[in-house]
């Protein structure tokens, strides 16, 4: 998919996202898991990881070589994007206490990958 | 999971999807759409004997479960019968399912396919894909909240 569409869908599940509240913890998380994912692809196409017919699904299943590269170009995109994944097992396939927490956890990793996405988005000159 | 935390769970993904648009927010609604049933498949596989009610969730590979220490917070890994699926027909289940679960994997799967197309693609919905994805949902919900005898939202 080509940045100006993973853009495009990024920007509107975060508006999806906005008419949600924290009491809706397990769509808030997977909210930020979709848009999240987005960023984070127009971050793998900026820095050549991964070419725009390839998008990462789910960074956890990229393989070793590729995500020890995504360590060094991106680390704190690949770490809110691993924190998102981490809070959908404990708080969307699973019960663990303080849902709403984690849901304002997930949006601040969220506002992580969509500022790393703008800042390259700077660097590039675009 | 429990049964209860997976009513509670569809409860909350029904509520969520009550504020999304099938159109304006078509990838949000689908995915919540998605989750709100597979909670209410949980739960009915449950109730049926068909799959344990474990303490323990899925993760996101395939018959992979983590268990907590409810203490302490941590996690493990562990492999066992299944507990949760992760999506109809993952993993798959040696025990034939009854007639509602069938019908209500069905209409799941019809939500679970446009996934690919409308929500990691790029595909745009019509006025129509929406109305079928509501009536999908409704009838999945239908068949779920009958085997487990609980209501939801008219």
């Amino acid at each position: 998919m080509n940045e100006a569409l993973h853009r495009l869908k990024a920007e509107r599940i975060e508006r999806s996202l906005a008419v949600l509240d924290p009491m809706h913890f397990e769509a808030v998380i997977e909210g930020t898991m979709l848009a999240g994912t987005h960023w984070f692809n127009i971050l793998l196409h900026r820095h050549s990881l991964a070419p725009e017919t390839a998008d990462a699904m789910h960074a956890e299943f990229m393989s070793q070589g590729v995500r020890r590269k995504v360590g060094l170009h991106m680390a704190s995109a690949l770490a809110a994007i691993d924190e998102i994944e981490a809070l959908r097992t404990t708080h969307v396939r699973g019960d663990m206490p303080n849902g709403p927490n984690a849901a304002r956890r997930a949006l601040a990793c969220l506002a992580i990958l969509r500022e790393e996405a703008a800042r390259s988005a700077d660097v590039a000159g675009r | 999971m429990k049964i209860d935390a997976h009513v509670e769970k569809f409860r909350r993904f029904d509520d969520a999807l009550a504020r999304l648009r099938p159109d304006a927010d078509y990838e949000l609604w689908v995915w919540t759409a998605m989750n709100a049933c597979v909670n209410l498949l949980n739960a009915a596989l449950h109730r049926s004997g068909i799959t344990d009610e474990t303490d323990s969730f899925h993760t996101q590979v395939e018959g992979l479960y983590a268990r907590p220490d409810r203490a302490s917070g941590a996690l493990t890994d562990a492999v066992h019968a299944p507990g949760d699926v992760m999506h109809a027909g993952q993993p798959a289940l040696g025990t034939a399912r009854t007639e509602a679960i069938a019908r209500a994997s069905s209409a799941l799967a019809l939500t679970a396919h446009v996934r690919e197309p409308y929500v990691r693609g790029g595909q745009t919905p019509t006025a129509s894909s929406a109305a079928d994805w509501r009536r999908a949902y409704r009838m999945c919900v239908d068949e779920l909240c009958s085997v487990l005898g609980v209501a939801v939202r008219g």
